[in-house]
């Protein structure tokens, strides 16, 4: 009688064992899933945080050639031979190629006007219907940095004149 | 498990968080940005519009383009405090029926809950894209003196955009949530929150079953575009003294120096001066102007300091209001950009006595709180743990002080460093420091000082029986390992022969926390002298290393040198062996210098000769064919 009650408390006992070492191989399995998914994700992350860097870092570098523009908008048509000047619009230039290869692109602003590329910063009334929404200037130019919109451009668009 | 979303629905910026690996994150929208205006339209095409998207056609679009929706949610037509708000709106709004307000968007008519609710259809859009999971559960946050009926409407918003809205929660008790207060004691926290536009106070009663609202007060047009603001007017009238030019008519100008005024207020933030420059920022009959000015953070204080004042007195009236000292405040929590201005952290500091809770992003923080409150309902709701608990129910313990081995020149080589998740383990080749060392002695360390001697010691042992060997070519692997008790054994086993040893340290983790803390203090304190010893040690090695292979280059090759460079070594030599018995670094390194350019007169010699050599061979080959 003894040696059957034993029996069956080892028995009640390998059988929590069993039960226990499941629970916890799952759990370890599982952990180690996880700590793999984790790697995996913070991998991705890590590509994440290097494109957002370089984006902000795009981003401040591009107020520079905005001044470069306006300085080239500013130079006074009999100026535009000097060779200094030229010197200088090359530099402008080099900027552009750089930024271009870093995969930054401009935004086209000859069409219509969409919030999506654009910023309205003001209007140009005109009379002709077929005009408006379309862009009357470009003020500053936008930039896209691998397809997406790192700053819109900057435009006046048309508004209908109600007479 | 479901994952959730607590969403900061503001009057102008919407923000909105999740819970991500068990930690409570705020989230980008499509457009990248945490920020999303709480702005809609309807475009000249008829395409409905929402955030920064708006915003951008704003301007050819003022009819349609429906803003600040947030004042009139959950109110009456009626109510002065919105005819007040109505009078500066650009869109058109009526009475309903039953009293409240109506909005025209294009040919429609919409209640603000309609118009709330396309903002956080958005936000779900966007969230679910990123989280790439369809999402449900959300806490909403609103101001703490929002009524009943603008708190519904509020959740009606939320449910109409398809979300099932848990709970609806003060901004303010949000900033509380995220900081963890309440849960152990009661505390009273204030909350000073600082916004874009708005400044609000709330006291909270915060204890572990609730949170109580004791008083709110706040300024509805105090914020951080009035700091911008007086930057732009800064600007403008230096500009006009100068150059007798008002740029305040010409839009892109004005957009270049509203861009400008908030940078510069962002970068003396942390800098005490900044750089305004604007070339060509207009032109007249005489060419192009520019613009360059320095703006200096005392500056900034002087024109800014009457709206910190005014904020500081709002804090101390809505104090006074319950009759509470400010001394009686336990914790003061910043929310809102503004309070990432120095000026203002140091004058509520100030204010009252004591540091106040910044560690928590102040853009975020509600959104953060929002999201943990969410996350702890839905974890109720699922009967499970909420995500960010599990570690504490695990227990993992962390390492409280490094491991490691000493090495030659009596170094405590870092094996794991402290704060180290345990169970771990780690491993290091290690070789011999003298020609046919047959043995190594393995010493254990625990602590964070840079020379052995300084450490604890946790024990030795001696690994024998590596075959004899010059210096550096035998590898012995040491490796590390605790077990989740934090029993740590250190094994060392030779490559060559397999052979090892080990030891077997049992609580070593296992230190009083006076014990600890005294070691990290000790570190601290000689932490400079340290480095000077570990420098010195260093460069002793490296001398010893450079004057060993020096004496083999000139054993192995000296018949090949001529005999001044083999004795300008061998002088170097031994100016180096007298320095490096000294402790002065610099006479180390300057003759490990002098020597190691010695050296390399053999190799230019060596090369010379073999060159001289090679030139009449080429030429007889040549003469041959």
């Amino acid at each position: 009688m003894t040696e059957e009650k034993k029996d069956e408390e080892i028995e009640k006992k390998l059988e929590e064992c069993e039960k226990k070492k499941q629970e916890f191989f799952l759990g370890w399995q599982r952990e180690k899933a996880d700590f793999i998914n984790y790697k995996k994700k913070e991998g991705e992350r890590i590509i994440e945080l290097a494109e957002a860097i370089k984006k902000d870092m795009l981003l401040k570098i591009l107020p520079t050639l905005d001044s470069f523009n306006l300085a080239e908008k500013n130079i006074p048509t009999k100026e535009k031979d000097d060779k200094n000047l030229k010197g200088l619009l090359l530099i402008k230039k080099q900027l552009e190629e750089f930024l271009k290869n870093q995969g930054v692109e401009e935004i086209p602003c000859d069409k219509k006007f969409d919030p999506r590329l654009h910023e309205a910063i003001g209007e140009i009334v005109d009379k002709d219907k077929e005009k408006e929404g379309m862009i009357a200037e470009e003020l500053e130019k936008g930039y896209r940095f691998n397809g997406i919109v790192i700053r819109p451009a900057k435009v006046k668009v048309y508004k209908l004149k109600n007479d | 498990m479901a994952k959730v979303l607590g969403i900061d629905l503001g009057t102008a910026i919407t923000k909105y968080a999740s819970i991500i690996n068990g930690e409570p994150k705020a989230l980008e929208n499509r457009e990248g940005s945490i920020l999303t205006p709480s702005i809609i339209a309807l475009t000249k095409n008829g395409e409905r519009v929402v955030g920064v998207l708006a915003q951008r056609q704003a301007i050819t679009n003022p009819k349609n383009t429906i803003y600040s929706v947030k004042r009139f949610i959950g109110r009456r037509f009626s109510d002065p405090e919105v005819q007040k708000e109505l009078k500066l709106l650009s869109y058109e709004t009526r009475e309903r029926k039953d009293g409240g307000i109506e909005i025209k968007m294009g040919d429609k008519w919409y209640t603000p809950i309609e118009i709330s609710a396309m903002i956080l259809q958005k936000i779900k859009a966007d969230a679910e894209e990123k989280l790439g999971e369809k999402l449900s559960n959300v806490v909403i946050t609103c101001p703490a003196n929002f009524d009943d009926s603008q708190r519904k409407a509020t959740k009606a918003a939320g449910e109409i955009a398809g979300f099932n809205v848990l709970r609806v929660i003060n901004e303010p008790t949000a900033a509380a949530l995220a900081y963890g207060f309440g849960r152990k004691d009661a505390k009273k926290v204030l909350v000073y929150d600082f916004g874009g536009g708005t400044f609000d106070v709330t006291i909270l009663d915060v204890s572990p079953d609730t949170v109580e609202v004791l008083a709110t007060g706040g300024e509805a047009h105090l914020g951080g575009n009035d700091f911008d603001q007086r930057i732009i007017d800064w600007i403008l009238d230096q500009f006009k003294k100068e150059q007798g030019i008002d740029l305040s008519k010409d839009p892109l100008a004005l957009q270049r120096l509203k861009e400008a005024a908030e940078k510069a207020k962002t970068e003396l933030s942390s800098a005490l001066e900044t750089n305004i420059n604007l070339p060509f920022i207009t032109s007249d009959a005489e060419g192009p102007k520019h613009l360059d000015y320095k703006l200096t953070r005392a500056q900034l204080e002087e024109m800014t300091k009457d709206l910190v004042d005014k904020s500081i007195e709002r804090v101390e009236k809505t104090i006074k209001e319950i009759k509470m000292k400010k001394e009686e405040i336990d914790e003061i929590i910043l929310v809102g950009g503004t309070t990432l201005i120095p000026m203002v952290r140091n004058r509520v500091k100030e204010f009252f006595g004591k540091e106040p809770n910044k560690s928590i992003n102040p853009e975020e923080v509600v959104a953060i709180g929002a999201a943990i409150e969410a996350e702890i309902l839905t974890a109720k709701e699922e009967g499970r743990t909420p995500e960010g608990e599990i570690k504490s129910v695990l227990l993992l313990d962390v390492l409280p002080l490094s491991l490691g081995i000493e090495t030659y020149g009596g170094v405590n080589t870092i094996m794991i460093p402290k704060n180290t998740t345990i169970p771990t383990s780690q491993s290091q080749v290690f070789s011999t420091a003298a020609d046919n060392q047959t043995s190594v002695e393995i010493n254990v360390l625990q602590g964070e000082r840079p020379m052995a001697q300084d450490n604890r010691s946790l024990g030795k042992f001696i690994l024998d029986g590596i075959p004899p060997a010059p210096r550096g070519v035998p590898q012995v692997e040491v490796k590390f390992d605790i077990d989740a008790n934090g029993i740590l054994t250190v094994i060392a086993s030779d490559k060559a022969t397999g052979k090892s040893q080990s030891i077997k340290v049992e609580g070593s983790i296992g230190l009083s926390k006076e014990e600890i803390e005294r070691m990290k203090k000790e570190a601290e304190v000689h932490a400079a002298e340290d480095e000077k010893k570990r420098q010195l040690i260093e460069n002793r090695n490296m001398a010893e290393s450079l004057i060993y292979s020096s004496e083999k280059t000139l054993k192995d090759m000296g018949d090949k040198i001529s005999p001044d460079l083999k004795k300008e070594i061998e002088d170097k030599i031994s100016d180096l062996k007298k320095a490096k018995e000294g402790d002065n670094l610099e006479e180390i390194k300057n003759k490990t210098e002098a020597l190691s350019q010695s050296l390399q007169k053999i190799g230019s010699q060596m090369y010379g000769q073999k060159k001289d050599g090679d030139t009449p061979e080429a030429e007889t080959e040549e003469s041959k064919e």
